[in-house]
């Protein structure tokens, strides 16, 4: 397997990685390399969802991501959205409305409406931020919890 | 309504939680396992040569077994490896250690195996049980039970109403796979992993490598959800014996693959129940059940004697019979999935209580408060009902169920479900309350798995005894080396045992505050005062600071012990004929409420709206409460809807993928009501009653009678997908 290396922005800090197998994928590159283990390690097969990431703004899926196909790109984990404020947005919600149990999916969606609000601000309304939520499997909460969230985000509490 | 934020909220928001697999060491090895290539079958060789000649590589196999435990002497109960015959597609023939996941892959799958495949043993039907006979399943597990003149209920019988219910696997589909990290520290066999049961475990693992159990070290991580999955070890004894072939730490994750194929999930089953009815109530009823118990070991199954009571039902009927059997097939050993077998089981005794009403021409709801038991009415074994509000649980649903019924549109149905659980308070629990001046420390071995037990339940025990506010009690957990024993999380005991362990710890710390203080005990409470903690009696107020001796202040405060062992109930043996049964600890009842929409074209069903009433003697924390109940009605909405292990001609699971084995997203979920009746207290603390099982036990039963209520069609097979409503519907 060749390897060669990659250059990529983590979370706004350049990084250059030494050779890369070329088969690696994104999710692999950020948890075993970058030490960065917020972005979860779910099905592998992209049917989960809990390790989506942000490449220049926008949801992927970091267990079909191939590091060097994304060579170049802003990468962003949900490390990356500590100081972010649609990030601190999603956290509050969830955190008021106990929108986690276990916490593995939580990463992945956070990251997903995350992605979601800023790209579509408060034009979408909730029930097409919940639409697009629909690629983050939770088997704790039953989801009733995380719509509460979106909902509260939307300031259209029942 | 507003909740209260779970201590662990900002952290697993950050991402900043570690799961064991998150966790790696320096130096350490990747892990994979070498599935077995056919469900039955005989060894004929196996070679590991391949895969050791990759440079870097491990790979240890049964033969390697007297070597890395010289302790082992032959005949464990549960081999590491099979040395001859194969009883699972995908069992693990051996293992193999890499510096890569890629390389430790790549070297699984170049371990060359050689077997002589056999026919595998799937059927549990079609054949007499107590004679299979040749190329047949073993019966590992026959219970049954006996009590009253059966004949006679059935001989002067109205009208006998006879039916057979068959219900899928299911999969317990935590996102976050097995995993652990294992390493030999000296003498000492050290794992870190994902466990339910940290002391289990370690019991399980003593056994498994013969192994004295103080050199065995179980350190549990955050849980990335459990359901019963990460009970007994799975991956465990493979990196353990890696890292001891390798002298290096080895990390072993499952695939999300394995995850299904290996996982211990549920198995399918048979029910046959059969009522005889006089003057409109039930005269006598007798069931027989039909259990896959996979490559279960015979004497391990607990499932087959607790569970088939549920298709008793929670009803007075003078007349019973119950027997079930436990088959031994070539499908992965049969484990706990969330209230093990009971949502299956009502599933068909509580359809069949609707076609029994139907039948009568009488309304379902009374038609079950006629039957149902109240406190102080003997079980179908004899035993006492203790405090249950099932009857309370039902009124309120009937009246709800009654108000929707109103607004049904056309090819929508209402109806109701029930289902009782028991909590397993009678297994044991101890922790160590340590209060300082700045806080209190609860020192356990159980991990937070997700329902909040843990992190909400327990602590919200200490608040309440000790009136000390939440930001002032952290949970301290411990590995097996120094945690107080715990049974860990199995059903639904956490708050209900553990909680009394902390609930007598924390009586203790203030029995002692009361003597230091010289006041009575029940007036002592803490209080905070300038970022110091202070006990409070009446108006004598002392800092924790102040009370404390200069031994307590060095040793970090003053300690309390709870232990917590409880006793069930007990059963009249006589109504026994065979096998093992189990009494009950508490009657935890639920109620539920489903309006469905079936399509008249396609079949599919769609919940539009769903309520729970839920028998919680006392609930001790609201948002930890709702969240167990609304997620066991999700995952109960799969398993009458959509999921179920497909087993191909070979034994092989052929839906072993989330795209296959379809859980519930986020579109499908209707709104929840969750409503909770208090006051028939239950054995835990303040009267709680376990809530982690008792939510998913109604559900598929539920949407089935709404089903039935919608287009008159009786489903009789889990998951009632599509294609078995229009089959039904006679669409098909």
């Amino acid at each position: 397997m060749t390897a060669s290396p990659a250059r990529l922005t983590v979370n706004a800090a350049p990084v250059d990685l030494t050779p890369v197998p070329v088969d690696e994928r994104l999710l692999d590159t950020v948890r075993w390399r970058l030490g960065l283990p917020g972005t979860k390690e779910g099905c592998r097969t992209g049917e989960c969802g809990a390790c989506t990431v942000l490449i220049d703004g926008r949801s992927v899926l970091s267990c079909l991501a191939l590091t060097h196909e994304f060579a170049g790109a802003a990468v962003t984990t949900v490390e990356g959205l500590e100081g972010d404020p649609a990030g601190a947005r999603v956290r509050a919600a969830f955190e008021a409305e106990g929108a986690l149990q276990c916490g593995y999916c939580t990463p992945g969606f956070v990251v997903a409406l995350t992605s979601l609000l800023k790209e579509r601000g408060t034009e979408a309304s909730a029930e097409e931020l919940l639409e697009d939520l629909g690629g983050n499997l939770c088997r704790c909460t039953g989801y009733a919890a995380i719509v509460r969230a979106v909902r509260r985000i939307h300031g259209e509490m029942p | 309504m507003t909740f209260t934020v779970r201590p662990d909220a900002d952290a697993k928001l950050r991402g900043q939680v570690a799961f064991a697999t998150d966790r790696g060491v320096p130096g350490m090895l990747w892990g994979a396992l070498v599935p077995a290539p056919v469900a039955r079958g005989r060894i004929r060789s196996l070679d590991l040569g391949p895969a050791r000649a990759i440079d870097g590589v491990i790979a240890i196999g049964p033969a390697d077994l007297a070597r890395l435990l010289p302790g082992v002497t032959g005949a464990v109960e549960r081999p590491v490896f099979p040395t001859d015959r194969i009883q699972y597609h995908s069992q693990p023939l051996a293992a193999v250690a890499a510096p890569t996941r890629q390389l430790a892959r790549r070297a699984a799958r170049a371990v060359r195996v050689d077997v002589e495949p056999l026919p595998p043993l799937e059927e549990i039907e079609g054949f007499d049980p107590v004679h299979p006979g040749p190329d047949r399943p073993d019966v590992i597990a026959h219970v049954l039970a006996r009590h009253g003149d059966l004949d006679a209920a059935f001989g002067s019988a109205d009208f006998v109403l006879s039916e057979t219910y068959r219900t899928a696997g299911v999969c317990q589909v935590a996102l976050e796979p097995h995993a652990c990290i294992a390493e030999i520290q000296g003498d000492v066999w050290h794992v870190t992993t994902s466990t339910q049961t940290p002391f289990g475990a370690r019991e399980d693992l003593a056994s498994m490598l013969g192994l004295p159990e103080e050199r065995i070290v179980v350190e549990g991580t955050w849980v990335g959800g459990g359901f019963g999955g990460k009970g007994a070890p799975l991956v465990e004894p493979y990196a353990l014996l890696l890292a001891r072939a390798s002298g290096r730490p080895v990390r072993l994750a499952l695939s999300y693959r394995e995850e299904f194929q290996l996982g211990r999930t549920s198995l399918p089953s048979v029910v046959r129940i059969e009522s005889a009815v006089k003057g409109g109530r039930i005269a006598g009823r007798r069931v027989h059940w039909r259990l896959d118990a996979g490559a279960s070991l015979p004497g391990r199954d607990f499932t087959t004697g607790y569970a088939i009571g549920f298709i008793l039902g929670p009803y007075r009927i003078p007349a019973i019979e119950m027997e079930g059997y436990a088959f031994r097939t070539n499908k992965p050993p049969l484990g706990p999935h969330r209230a093990p077998m009971a949502p299956q089981c009502v599933f068909a005794e509580e359809s069949h209580m609707d076609h029994l009403a139907a039948r009568l021409g009488v309304d379902p709801v009374a038609f079950r408060r006629a039957h149902v038991w109240k406190e102080g009415d003997r079980t179908h074994l004899g035993q006492k009902v203790g405090p249950f509000g099932l009857d309370r649980c039902l009124e309120r649903a009937g009246a709800l169920a009654a108000t929707w019924s109103q607004d049904a549109a056309p090819h929508t149905g209402v109806a109701v479900g029930v289902g009782f659980w028991s909590t397993a308070t009678g297994a044991g629990g101890e922790v160590r309350l340590v209060l300082s001046p700045t806080e209190l420390k609860i020192i356990e071995g159980e991990r937070e798995i997700g329902s909040g037990s843990v992190i909400r339940g327990i602590v919200a025990v200490a608040e309440t005894v000790l009136g000390i506010s939440r930001d002032r009690v952290r949970v301290d957990y411990h590995d097996t080396r120094s945690a107080p024993f715990d049974s860990g999380v199995f059903g639904s005991r956490t708050l209900a045992a553990l909680g009394q362990a902390v609930q007598k710890a924390a009586l203790a710390l203030r029995d002692e505050l009361g003597k230091r203080l010289s006041v009575p005990a029940g007036s002592v409470q803490l209080a905070e005062e300038n970022g110091e903690l202070v006990a409070v009696s009446g108006r004598r107020r002392a800092k924790i600071r102040s009370l404390l001796t200069a031994t307590e202040l060095a040793l970090g405060g003053l300690t309390g012990e709870g232990r917590h062992y409880g006793v069930s109930g007990e059963i009249d043996t006589a109504r026994v004929v065979e096998g093992t049964f189990y009494p009950y600890t508490d009657f935890t009842g639920a109620a539920h409420v489903a309006m469905v929409q079936v399509d008249p074209e396609t079949g599919a069903v769609r919940v539009m709206r769903y309520a729970a009433f839920q028998d919680a003697g006392k609930v001790v924390d609201l948002p930890t409460a709702q969240g167990s109940i609304e997620g066991g009605v999700a995952m109960g909405l799969g398993t009458a809807l959509t999921e179920e292990t497909t087993w191909a001609e070979d034994g092989r699971m052929s839906n072993a993928g989330l795209l296959d084995y379809r859980i519930p997203t986020l579109g499908e979920i209707p709104p929840i009501e969750v409503h909770f009746e208090e006051g028939f207290l239950g054995a835990g603390p303040f009267g709680a009653k376990g809530l982690g099982e008792p939510p998913i036990i109604p559900v598929p039963a539920t949407v089935g009678n709404a089903i039935f209520a919608a287009s008159g069609v009786a489903m009789t097979e889990l998951p009632m997908t599509p294609e078995r409503v229009a089959r039904a519907l006679k669409l098909l």
